[in-house]
């Protein structure tokens, strides 16, 4: 059976895509599924550089497709990680260099060989984000609470086709939901109408992850590695609880609005 | 839709594209009728004729750095300062600069109908009720940006630049069509980045991908200076050292900038926010000011890494 293959979209950028596709590959090759990550940002990678690969990068999505190389010559296996393996964007091409038909083609071979595969969705809804989701099975449809990207969260959760689109809700600051300064999970989940299958709260250490290329996820001890490894548990099928923000006071909101529903 | 606001802004006639890219081709000044004065004074301008006012692409390659923040809280200070000021937004498709700027429910026409003469320019016009001399130019929400043609596009911005001291125009993500539709009319660019590797690596390949001509300044956006302190964060130092763009701003984070983008009011409004303080310094420094940039400092580390692969990346 071939494996699944999400597509980690926003509308809006800077909310955490490229962060999110890192952290949940991680999490998945953790749990000991085969993970392909693939970077659609052509002409803006990033997902490299999250990830600390950046100088290992000989072959790339682009000269995949093309047929330049085999699979395996572009694939990085990421070496603390027994299962995980980035297929990098070309840095100099542009998005007009790929079309939709190559990346579904391209997507459902790597579905062979891999249980997750994630592709990292550019921001927009130009030719890149047609790109992205052309081969994907599954949306995960990242976005923060505020309002710029809720609205930009809408407009592309009506561009994804009949595919499956849960909600990640990502930078959620506890403290400003309660002073009523930022909208409540409750609040995202009603204007999009959909499920939401993470919710990772703001956190400085993805700053220092990230410019050291360190998935956070690295270290299953940290409170954001945990919350990772939770939503791919979810995606998974497991039923596991939203107990990591208990202390903030947004488990019970959470509770009414996920298990009890 | 406020048509009494819009009547407001009628001294001239109306603008087809035709008028526009006229004007664009025979680069003769500007006729009375499409060219009213401003009330206020126009600034001397060191790169244009006294009648044509400054054109700027606000533009960062990633997403999220703060683009739009940037063009709301700018024109909103420049408006402030007596300018005649129209804010474009060119995200179409994802348009946000109206919910910023609190506008988003009188939004009535946009850019494309006026770029198709399904409407006239003042008919698109959303005139900002507190700050009178600032104009929003909205995107479409339900089109797609191949569907602006590039010269029209940059035809408006020149005509935009004969009825206003100041165009900001707010670039999408990204460097499709979106991107090269909003930096095609513009004369100046501001580069908006964050003191993290991605956005600098972003920022890095946009500025090799601006017009030639175009003058290129930096704002180095949400610093935060503890963690610059701690060594976690790149300082400005190090992004302007990388980036090599003379710098005109750096605004430190704030939750005060999330608070004011979901009330719809620019922070540059906000009395004892360091953010908003920041951008009114920027105001100043584009109206010609010298006004001193505090920077921070940071180890080495991830800068060299980030060096290396732009290195990479260039090859």
């Amino acid at each position: 059976m071939p494996g699944t293959v999400y597509v980690v979209t926003s509308g809006k950028g800077g909310v955490g895509k490229t962060t999110t596709t890192a952290n949940l590959g991680g999490a998945f090759a953790k749990l000991g599924h085969k993970v392909a990550l693939v970077d659609a940002d052509i002409g803006l990678r990033n997902l490299d550089l999250v990830l600390g690969l950046e100088k290992r990068i000989v072959y790339d999505l682009v000269d995949l497709v093309e047929g330049r190389c085999q699979p395996r010559q572009a694939l990085i296996k990421d070496r603390r990680f027994d299962d995980l393996y980035l297929l990098p964007a070309s840095q100099v091409k542009d998005k007009e260099a790929v079309t939709e038909d190559q990346m579904r083609i391209a997507m459902r071979k790597l579905a062979v060989d891999f249980d997750v595969v994630l592709v990292d969705c550019p921001a927009g809804i130009e030719h890149g984000f047609r790109n992205a989701i052309a081969g994907a099975d599954q949306a995960l449809v990242v976005t923060t609470p505020e309002v710029s990207a809720i609205r930009d969260a809408d407009r592309i959760l009506g561009m994804l086709g009949r595919r499956r689109a849960r909600l990640i809700v990502n930078r959620v600051r506890p403290e400003m939901v309660r002073s009523g300064d930022m909208l409540s999970i409750e609040d995202v989940k009603e204007i999009l109408g959909r499920e939401i299958v993470g919710v990772v709260p703001d956190d400085e250490e993805i700053i220092d992850t990230t410019n050291r290329g360190e998935p956070v996820v690295l270290d299953g001890a940290r409170r954001l590695g945990r919350i990772y490894n939770a939503i791919a548990r979810r995606l998974l099928g497991e039923d596991v609880p939203f107990t990591n923000l208990a202390d903030d006071g947004l488990f019970t909101r959470l509770r009414r609005l996920v298990i009890g529903s | 839709m406020d048509t009494q606001d819009n009547d407001a802004v009628r001294p001239s006639t109306a603008l087809t594209v035709q008028d526009a890219i006229a004007a664009a081709q025979t680069q003769t000044a500007p006729s009375e009728a499409v060219a009213p004065q401003p009330a206020a004074p126009a600034q001397p301008k060191p790169t244009a004729p006294k009648t044509i006012g400054r054109t700027i692409v606000i533009t960062s390659g990633k997403g999220g750095v703060g683009k739009t923040t940037t063009t709301a809280n700018l024109g909103t200070g420049l408006a402030e300062a007596g300018k005649q000021v129209v804010v474009v937004d060119a995200d179409v498709g994802l348009r946000n600069l109206d919910v910023v700027l609190g506008l988003e429910n009188r939004v009535h026409k946009h850019l494309l109908d006026v770029i198709e003469q399904t409407s006239t320019l003042d008919e698109a016009l959303v005139r900002d009720r507190v700050r009178r001399s600032l104009y929003l130019l909205p995107a479409a929400q339900n089109r797609e940006k191949d569907d602006v043609p590039t010269d029209a596009m940059a035809a408006l911005v020149q005509s935009l630049a004969e009825r206003f001291d100041y165009v900001l125009i707010d670039s999408p993500a990204g460097i499709e069509k979106g991107f090269r539709n909003a930096v095609i009319g513009a004369k100046e660019a501001i580069v908006v980045t964050t003191p993290e590797v991605s956005a600098v690596r972003d920022a890095d390949r946009i500025i090799g991908l601006l017009p030639p001509g175009v003058e290129a300044k930096l704002i180095v956006n949400r610093v935060r200076p503890a963690l610059v302190k701690k060594g976690t964060m790149m300082s400005v130092t190090d992004v302007v050292d990388i980036l090599r763009l003379e710098l005109i701003g750096v605004v430190p984070d704030e939750k005060e900038i999330i608070i004011a983008t979901n009330r719809g009011t620019p922070v540059i409004d906000i009395d004892g926010s360091q953010t908003g303080a920041a951008f009114r310094r920027i105001v100043k420094r584009l109206l010609g000011e010298q006004i001193p940039i505090p920077s921070f400092q940071a180890p080495e580390g991830f800068v060299s890494r980030l060096k290396a692969s732009l290195r990479l990346g260039r090859s």
